[in-house]
């Protein structure tokens, strides 16, 4: 009976405490003090980069590895993992958050702590990278920058993405973006991964669409659905020395792409981040599977 | 006879170097929630805190962040070393920690739900702080259900059969977070991964109040079954004989357990070795009487978290190690010298 009262009270006092947070608007307001930026997010470190607003840059998170520079700041740790005390510790007048950022914990309390803190939101396609690089852009107050960043480096690879993907006589290629191999086991995009964005950015279909998330696949799944192209990390490359040892890899045999050496390599991070960088490698994978359509 | 179990007071049968062990081990309580709100990544001086010479995010940082860390993790460790200990007097059995009658594993189980299914079915942003810790609970809840039913009111004669009931329970919810682990994004399993290393971060007073209350309630309560524990030691039989009623005594310790379980493991994620090791070392340090180790288990416990806690956060700082990775490298270490020690002996 005590038992059963402590439980109620407890459940009681619980709910008492639950109140709704504040959903997450896309703020781009110009912040009134950018001078001390922590950045938990590579895609976002990577675009204060671009915007050569690197100096303001006091600390950065683990993923934050591009371009090599960065990795020598302080960092916070990783994304999801943060901690507020560390965060707070470098002194930021804003902190800039991949939207996969956490914990929530950690994401309330900064909240309380009145803190300047922007949750970007990602979203995979050429429009969704540029948005996202006005709006850091918005909110350090280099607009005027960004537009001539993105006019001089990204709208030119844009625009020869588009040339070749609007040629009246596109099929659009049957892809499969490998994220690793290891031993016998493949581990590939299914639908809603940032590889599955990344395929669909090329203006090609992911084979794998049907399942959900990074999965393994067997040889035989693949075999099946044989695809035209693979697209690989480049570490995968250092692991297996080169591009004939993988298509000469036993667990590829019968798989068209591995066959006639289809092979796109890229950096994962600039395939996957969704940063300036993917445009870039967009442009890579686009040039190699339709170049022969002209 | 009844004067001999429900002695009034608890610190009859406490010798007198106990008694002094126990005085350090509280002093080096107060010593480590010193130590641990005074230190971090952020500089923050007590004194000026005193002075009121703080900032106001200073201030923020040291009474709405680091304080309640420092709190939660004294309660953890002192509900987890406390139900180790009981659980090891209940089934007389070295090796029993609270991970045993499978509680942590229905809480993981809970948090894994709502970490890699929660995301879909549960708005964005929407009670995110809660809704874990929520789920944490009523999963370890429904693990106690399940126990309840399968010992039929925890009334079966052996203890044996509490312990495999347990391991059965731990192998269903070691498959719920298999499956679970198999259908997750990557990034859920990163937030899975974490989870199950334990952490202190992110938690506020809102979170941590009624688990103050409650945990507080519990531990006292339990600290007066300790000369049952004692004469239960004796085996079941004579313990029975002595007047212990040992079908109440298993259903008080399990669920005072379960329920300190639970929310420590909701609050703070997997947190291992330390329910198991504290019980070991305060019974090295002082004898095995349970009026001492109980009381001991709960200073120590407290202690060791706070200062693994402490470590966790300026180790690598301004990032964060899972507090449940420095335990477990602490815990295990110092797990196989004991074992090797009771064999030479």
């Amino acid at each position: 009976m005590n038992q059963a009262l402590l439980n109620i009270a407890f459940f009681v006092l619980f709910f008492h405490f639950l109140k709704g947070e504040d959903k997450v608007f896309l703020n781009c307001e110009t912040t009134q003090n950018s001078s001390r930026i922590v950045v938990a997010g590579g895609s976002i470190t990577e675009i204060i980069y671009f915007l050569n607003s690197e100096e303001k840059i006091v600390a950065l998170d683990v993923t934050s590895n591009y371009p090599e520079k960065a990795k020598e700041l302080p960092s916070i740790g990783y994304v999801r993992n943060l901690s507020a005390e560390g965060i707070l510790s470098m002194n930021p007048s804003i902190v800039f958050g991949e939207d996969d950022m956490g914990p929530p914990g950690v994401i309330k309390q900064l909240r309380d702590i009145n803190i300047d803190l922007r949750i970007i939101p990602e979203e995979k396609t050429i429009d969704g990278i540029l948005d996202k690089i006005y709006c850091i852009a918005s909110i350090i107050d280099k607009v005027p920058n960004a537009e001539s960043k993105i006019n001089s480096t990204l709208i030119p690879d844009i625009l020869s993405i588009e040339k070749r993907l609007s040629t009246s006589t596109l099929i659009p290629k049957r892809v499969m973006f490998i994220f690793s191999i290891k031993g016998n086991k493949i581990i590939v995009a299914g639908s809603g991964t940032s590889g599955d964005g990344f395929i669909k950015m090329t203006g090609s279909e992911n084979i794998f669409s049907t399942i959900e998330g990074w999965k393994s696949v067997s040889q035989e799944a693949i075999i099946k659905e044989n695809p035209d192209y693979v697209i690989m990390s480049k570490r995968d490359l250092h692991n297996s020395k080169t591009i004939k040892s993988i298509s000469e890899n036993p667990i590829f045999k019968n798989i068209r792409a591995f066959e006639e050496q289809n092979i796109i390599f890229d950096d994962a991070m600039a395939m996957l981040g969704f940063g300036p960088r993917t445009i870039k490698s967009v442009l890579n994978a686009v040039n190699i599977m339709y170049l022969k359509n002209e | 006879m009844n004067e001999f179990i429900n002695t009034p007071s608890t610190f009859k049968f406490i010798s007198s170097r106990q008694f002094i062990i126990l005085g350090i081990l509280s002093f080096f309580f107060l010593f480590a929630i010193f130590i641990s709100i005074s230190i971090g990544s952020f500089k923050i001086s007590i004194i000026d805190y005193f002075l009121g010479n703080l900032s106001q995010i200073q201030n923020k940082v040291l009474l709405n962040i680091r304080t309640p860390r420092v709190i939660l993790a004294g309660l953890v460790g002192a509900s987890l070393s406390l139900s180790g200990a009981c659980l090891q007097g209940l089934f007389r059995n070295p090796l029993a920690d609270p991970g045993l009658i499978g509680v942590s594993s229905g809480a993981a189980l809970g948090a894994a739900l709502t970490i890699v299914i929660g995301s879909e079915i549960i708005p964005n942003f929407m009670l995110a702080t809660y809704i874990l810790p929520l789920a944490a609970i009523t999963g370890a809840a429904f693990v106690i259900l399940m126990l309840f039913i399968f010992t039929k009111g925890f009334g079966v004669q052996s203890t044996i059969y509490m312990l495999l009931v347990g391991i059965a329970v731990n192998a269903f919810a070691g498959v719920g977070i298999g499956i679970l682990t198999y259908i997750s994004s990557e990034s859920e399993l990163r937030s899975l991964t974490f989870w199950t290393m334990g952490s202190f971060g992110g938690i506020t007073w809102s979170l941590i109040f009624p688990a103050i209350i409650i945990t507080t309630v519990v531990l006292f309560w339990t600290l007066r079954i300790s000369r049952k524990l004692d004469l239960l030691q004796l085996g079941e039989l004579e313990a029975h004989r002595l007047g212990v009623n040992i079908k109440k005594l298993r259903f008080n310790i399990i669920i005072s357990s379960a329920i300190m379980v639970g929310i420590s493991v909701s609050l703070s994620g997997m947190i291992g070795f330390v329910g198991l090791v504290v019980p070991h070392l305060v019974r090295l340090l002082g004898g095995v009487n349970h009026n001492y180790t109980l009381i001991g288990s709960i200073f120590a416990g407290a202690s060791l978290m706070i200062f693994a806690d402490l470590l966790s956060r300026i180790l690598i700082e301004p990032a964060e190690l899972p507090v449940g990775l420095i335990t477990s490298a602490l815990g295990s270490p110092f797990f196989l010298w004991l074992i090797f020690k009771m064999r030479t002996e």
